[in-house]
């Protein structure tokens, strides 16, 4: 229940946030990257530094990293079938895959991991259609039903609660 | 500092509704505002997140490493790993652990390996590519066959090491390792057999049901041929042009008549060919129900010594008799040599394919982590060389050993070179005079080639168990030699005792009263002082063939020979009669079946050749009639 609050503050905060939609696409897009795989690897720390370094909205990235976890739950099979495929089956990039694994630091990113290799390229595969999806969403959102959440009771007590306000005490 | 992503105040103004007939989507400026690409100041909570990580690793790491290394080496080996305490020394690349123990996968109350201490210093370049090259091991006080404080629980799941196990214990239950039973034969009155137990029976009953099938197949095939269809057309034919005038006909009307006649006899040439297309067929299938009544045979003979097992029938032969007494724990010694090998042969495969196994545990799905091997680069391992002084504590082989191991490696295509250990005694003490065990596990080249030699020397010998006897041979001390060679998939295990002392230990448990062919071969036994021993085990290592020799096995067999040979050659005689009856009354309706069937595809094949030659003869007889009247006729 808790996390489920918290998703919704997050979400009413980024979508009402002063980021442009832009920015917030772009967030979502990147923080997509660590629900969608395996977190514990190496492209996930790029990943992470490119959401603090560039000027695109943390808040965004974060979120997307809670909603794509169970997306990237269900679509496991699918990674694992991708990255099977370009590993395995895909004889033509074998050459490459030997090179990397046998690269210093390359060889950390676990790039020889179906599931890793296969959401990683997956991700990149939906990083445009997903940034320009949630860029158009955030656009599509303000210009309708923004203001009146804005002035919705809910929007105003999901504001004032408590752990929003713990919250935006860690606001950057 | 601002929320990532956001304007600074006072820059612009917040989020808010559209402007009216504005083209610009909102807080979008609608004049053109350059936005700073990078926030550098975002580096500083990441730099704080990194931070905090590397400290909590700092503090549990080696925890998880530990955890880690237990769960990944007892699925690797099949067996409990325990690790009392892992340190990591970043500074030095190296690891340390204390309170290592391995236990015997064959024996859950003993530890294989219990070291006190394990010092493993890494390159450092390598771990860049995610492998291990041990720079320098050593080991401290290293114990085996130690008694463990909790037994070993059992390692299940998959993984290839269970598999292994669960393989090694089917491969041994594969041995018909005869019995030494020493049942009075004159207690075999009757003998009960089911007939649905008998090898040659169930192959009877699949072979009549397989000629059934046959009958039926054949019968569809002659039925499927138009042959009365072709007789009765060509009878028509000719019956039509019977008494004909070839002059009446005219040149067209002959030409016709010549034409279809051609026709009618190619026709009944096609037919021909299907009938001896049918005949092969019919030949084929009858000598393969042929061949499953010679294999009917074969079975019979399995049956015969299904049936003495049943019954507990001695055998006199000696070597059923060394096989009965030594089979078993020569299955056992060859059967723990063969685990370790096929473990050695799992991590440490020929060639330089990339090589599949499955992905690290985790909440989400582990997928298959590929390793590609690149020549004249780190394997994923390497130990070029480990000197340990080993002290077995406890058993027949206590006392202080060195062992030496070189090349120990995942990729050994890379090293080029057989991964070699040899263990040797330093010190004499008790339990062995010498002993040397070496072994080459040579997996550069596609067939793999691994050889383990041990060599003992005044070893105080295992007492081996006598089946259905309560005695235990006590070979005291003596020698012991092993040595098994697995070429490819060829299996060549060879194991030898030889004591001069032999002494015998009676179960004091058994309560149970000796009948008279027990005592005997019991005195027979016991009286016997030395012991010489060769057992083999080769041949492909899915069915290999277990052979035993032994001056037991010839003392015991004569004996039992002078003493119930004649008895055994009459209960034999009365297995076979009983097999041969129960068998005979399965397989001889076969036999008939199968013979009715030849004897039936003949008649119907001859039958139809007859007819159709008889008719085939008949239009060649009208066609000449008709050509010959005109001069020219195609």
């Amino acid at each position: 229940m808790l996390a489920l609050l918290k998703l919704l503050q997050s979400l009413a905060k980024t979508l009402h946030s002063e980021g442009t939609p832009t920015q917030i696409g772009l967030g979502v897009a990147l923080g997509a990257a660590l629900g969608l795989t395996p977190i514990a690897n190496a492209h996930n720390l790029v990943v992470l530094l490119l959401l603090a370094v560039l000027n695109v909205s943390f808040g965004a990235g974060m979120l997307a990293w809670g909603v794509f976890v169970p997306v990237g739950f269900m679509l496991d099979p699918i990674f694992d079938r991708v990255g099977h495929w370009l590993l395995v089956d895909a004889s033509s990039l074998r050459p490459l895959w030997t090179t990397w694994d046998n690269t210093p630091v390359l060889a950390l990113t676990n790039f020889n991991n179906t599931v890793v290799l296969g959401s990683v390229v997956v991700w990149l595969a939906l990083f445009v259609p997903l940034w320009l999806a949630s860029r158009f969403a955030v656009v599509r959102y303000r210009t309708t039903v923004g203001e009146r959440v804005r002035q919705s009771h809910f929007y105003k007590v999901l504001s004032a609660s408590s752990l929003y306000n713990v919250y935006r005490w860690f606001r950057p | 500092m601002s929320t990532a992503g956001s304007v600074r105040s006072g820059d612009a103004a917040p989020y808010g509704p559209p402007a009216a007939g504005g083209a610009a989507p909102p807080n979008e400026p609608t004049t053109p505002r350059r936005v700073a690409i990078f926030r550098w100041k975002g580096i500083i909570p990441l730099i704080l997140g990194l931070a905090l990580v590397g400290a909590v690793w700092l503090v549990f790491a080696d925890r998880i490493l530990r955890n880690t290394l237990e769960e990944a080496g007892t699925k690797a080996l099949g067996t409990e790993l325990d690790v009392a305490s892992l340190h990591i020394d970043a500074a030095q690349t190296a690891v340390e652990l204390t309170g290592i123990a391995i236990a015997d996968p064959f024996d859950a109350k003993r530890n294989l390996i219990e070291m006190k201490r394990m010092f493993v210093e890494l390159e450092p370049a390598p771990l860049l590519e995610k492998k291990l090259v041990v720079k320098r091991l050593t080991l401290g006080d290293v114990r085996t066959g130690t008694v463990r404080a909790t037994p070993a629980r059992a390692v299940g799941g998959g993984g290839f090491a269970p598999s292994a196990l669960r393989e090694m214990q089917r491969w041994a239950k594969q041995f018909d390792v005869p019995l030494l039973s020493l049942t009075p034969i004159d207690t075999i009155k009757s003998i009960i057999l089911d007939p649905g137990q008998l090898a040659s029976v169930k192959a009877a009953i699949a072979l009549g049901q397989h000629a059934d099938s046959t009958r039926t197949a054949l019968a569809r095939g002659f039925g499927a041929l138009p042959i009365q269809q072709t007789l009765d057309s060509s009878r028509a034919l000719l019956t039509r042009l019977q008494g004909t005038n070839v002059r009446t006909l005219g040149i067209g009307g002959a030409r016709a008549a010549v034409s279809d006649v051609r026709r009618a006899a190619a026709r009944v040439d096609s037919l021909k060919r299907q009938i001896e297309a049918l005949a092969t067929t019919a030949r084929l299938a009858v000598d393969t129900l042929q061949g499953g009544l010679r294999a009917v045979d074969d079975a019979r003979r399995s049956d015969y010594d299904f049936a003495r097992r049943l019954i507990k029938l001695p055998s006199v032969d000696a070597p059923d008799v060394g096989a009965a007494l030594f089979g078993k724990v020569t299955i056992d010694k060859v059967q723990q040599a063969l685990y370790w090998t096929a473990l050695a042969r799992q991590y440490i495969p020929p060639g330089l394919l990339p090589r599949q196994t499955a992905g690290p545990q985790r909440l989400r799905a582990a997928g298959t982590t590929v390793h590609f091997v690149q020549q004249d680069a780190y394997p994923r391992f390497l130990l070029r060389r480990a000197d340990v002084d080993v002290t077995v504590g406890d058993g027949p082989a206590r006392g202080k050993y060195i062992a030496a191991v070189t090349d120990a490696t995942t990729e050994p295509a890379l090293v080029g070179k057989p991964m070699l250990f040899a263990i040797r005694r330093v010190a004499s003490g008790s339990g062995v005079d010498s002993l040397r065990i070496t072994g080459a596990l040579d997996h550069a080249k596609s067939r793999p080639r691994d050889v383990l030699t041990v060599d003992a020397q005044g070893v105080d010998l295992p007492t081996l168990p006598i089946p259905g006897l309560p005695y235990r041979a006590d070979p005291g001390r003596g020698s012991s030699t092993l040595r098994l060679t697995i070429d490819g998939d060829q299996l060549d295990a060879r194991w030898g005792l030889a004591s001069g002392k032999l002494g015998w230990i009676a179960d004091t448990t058994a309560t149970r009263r000796l009948n008279a062919i027990e005592s005997l071969v019991a005195r027979v036994l016991t009286g016997v002082p030395t012991l010489t021993m060769q057992a083999r085990v080769t041949g492909p290592l899915q069915a290999p063939k277990l052979a035993v020799s032994s001056n037991l096995d010839r003392v015991v067999g004569d004996q039992l020979r002078n003493l119930v040979g004649t008895q055994v050659a009459a209960a034999e005689a009365k297995i076979r009669a009983r097999v041969d009856s129960l068998v005979t009354e399965k397989s001889a309706p076969v036999k008939a079946k199968v013979a009715e069937l030849r004897a039936e595809a003949d008649k119907r094949i001859a039958d139809a050749r007859l007819k159709l030659d008889a008719e085939k003869q008949k239009l060649d007889v009208q066609i000449k009639a008709l050509s010959g009247g005109l001069v020219g006729l195609p």
